[in-house]
């Protein structure tokens, strides 16, 4: 077993975590995403896409941060994490898409430009390795992001914040009366909106506070810094 | 009780109906017909607040992710597993739904949508078109009905989704050339996550998806359309689907052709 991983980045925060609560250590590669160690050829190799978190398990890659933690689940149920029946296995499913879909894209972009993100000259040549796709999200990243992408992603991050607060109505946890891969999954991006200044709800939190005080967590709690660095894609199309 | 609010069986509006059809588990369809904006009305918005197909409620319990509620379906109910066991299969089923939901069904829908919805708006009173966008709840969705509306989506945009479309399809011929089923051994909901969106392919992109070019999804897609509970699936549609997927049997030489004629 081996983890492909860095510091400041929240999705291999979230499989550490599960990697911790199931007492598993594999071996680990530590990224440096500030020196863009991410893009070099060497590591294209392991993930064309160029990020991290990837797994390696039995000569196999499994990558997708979310769905690295259920197949951490599926294969070391013990303790269970994916969720005690269909519902709140649903309930963790759906906060794990959410987290790809309408959190870690605008919080990348919301961070990028709270902390005056730059790519520096070195890096520039690297891009041109990438994926069209994460090419042209750096190049945009470097020209900087419009007033009008800012606001959208500070808009969505306020909705995501209404969303889990409504969805800890119910509880303490995020999909129900346990601790779930949902809660492990939004925790370390949800956990950085406070440094950014965005204010989070009461009820968040409350249930960042019992997140953070679980060894598991305490374990990584120096990965967890928000850093200027691309997350996934924003959606192109609704 | 299991209530599935939905729209004609394709896309994220298909893929609860396909999977209830393969576990043959009863439930009552509600048809919401998009093309009369029905999902941004009133009483689809009591059911799903964010006015997006499908929605599925069953005993009191509201989903409206398809790709997760296919998991549920598959939990909650008896009839054949449409997951694979083997964990690694099961990350692959996964990852391959999910770079269904996440790039290649949403640049279908970018190209399909400014096809067909786009010109109808042509001509159409604009504040009247912008009191139909007033009532779109997510921020998102409403932003691209505005570029349908106003026919305002890039032409770099469109290019990039037939890239992503061409990619895509080069992807899948290549996997079904490697194994029988999009995860792996058996049919599992993979399977239906991208028939739900390629289905149509051999009519819709005849110049892609063809013999010589995809053998390997043309032959996935023989033996999905020969699937009973997916034909009946596709018959439930009141539009132009049922009528569409029988033309595509024909079409492919496949059983049941004629059964919705
Ligand atoms: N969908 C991926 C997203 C991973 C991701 O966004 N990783 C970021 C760090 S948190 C990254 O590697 N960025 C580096 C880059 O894009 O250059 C997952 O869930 O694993
Ligand atoms: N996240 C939802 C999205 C569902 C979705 O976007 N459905 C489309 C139809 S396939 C829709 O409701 N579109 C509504 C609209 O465009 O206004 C899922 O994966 O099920």
């Amino acid at each position: 077993m081996l983890l492909h991983y860095a510091p400041g980045s929240p999705h291999s925060a979230a499989v550490r975590i599960v990697l911790g609560e199931k007492g598993l250590e594999p071996e680990l590669h530590k990224l440096d995403l500030v020196g863009y160690e991410q893009h070099s050829p060497a590591y294209l190799a392991i993930n064309p896409h160029g990020m991290v978190p990837v797994f390696e398990d039995d000569g196999r890659k499994v990558f997708e941060s979310s769905l690295i933690l259920e197949y951490l689940d599926d294969k070391w149920p013990d303790p269970p994490l994916a969720g005690t029946d269909p519902r709140q296995r649903y309930r963790a499913r759906k906060w794990g898409k959410y987290v790809e879909t309408h959190i870690a894209p605008h919080l990348a972009i919301a961070r990028w430009a709270a902390l005056h993100g730059k790519v520096p000259e070195t890096a520039v040549a690297g891009l041109s390795n990438l994926l069209p796709a994460r090419c042209e999200l750096w190049l945009s990243a470097r020209h900087g992001f419009g007033h009008e992408q800012l606001t959208a992603s500070t808009q969505a991050i306020f909705a995501a914040c209404k969303r889990l607060a409504a969805d800890l109505a119910d509880g303490e946890w995020l999909c129900g009366d346990s601790f779930t891969l949902g809660d492990i999954a939004v925790y370390p991006h949800a956990a950085q909106f406070g440094a950014l200044g965005l204010p989070v709800p009461r009820a968040v939190d409350e249930w960042l506070a019992r997140v953070a005080a679980r060894p598991s967590v305490q374990a990584i709690r120096g990965d967890l810094f928000p850093l200027a660095v691309m997350g996934p894609e924003p959606g192109r199309w609704g | 009780m299991l209530d599935v609010y939905t729209w004609e069986p394709n896309a994220n509006s298909g893929k609860p109906l396909f999977c209830l059809h393969e576990k043959a588990v009863p439930f009552t369809y509600h048809y919401i017909d998009m093309g009369a904006h029905e999902h941004h009305g009133a009483e689809f918005l009591a059911i799903n607040p964010d006015g997006t197909i499908p929605a599925i409620v069953h005993d009191g319990f509201t989903m409206t992710e398809s790709t997760p509620a296919m998991e549920y379906i598959d939990e909650a109910f008896d009839g054949p597993s449409l997951r694979p066991a083997e964990p690694y299969h099961r990350w692959r089923m996964r990852m391959l739904l999910r770079y269904m939901d996440n790039v290649v069904a949403p640049a279908l829908a970018m190209i399909a949508s400014n096809r067909l919805a786009a010109p109808r708006f042509i001509g159409q009173d604009a504040d009247e078109l912008r009191a139909m966008l007033e009532r779109i709840p997510l921020p998102e969705r409403r932003a691209t009905w505005e570029k349908l509306m106003f026919q305002a989506t890039a032409p770099a945009d469109l290019a990039e989704s037939e890239r992503r479309v061409g990619d895509a399809i080069r992807r899948f011929d290549g996997i079904l050339g490697r194994r029988e089923w999009i995860a792996g051994d058996s049919f599992s909901l993979a399977d239906i996550g991208v028939f739900a969106t390629f289905y149509s392919l051999p009519t819709a992109r005849e110049e892609q998806v063809n013999d010589a070019a995809t053998p390997h999804l043309m032959r996935w897609l023989r033996t999905c359309h020969a699937r009973p509970a997916l034909q009946a699936a596709l018959r439930m549609g009141k539009g132009f689907i049922a009528q569409r997927a029988a033309e595509i049997r024909e079409k492919l030489g496949v059983a049941g052709a004629a059964a919705a004629a």
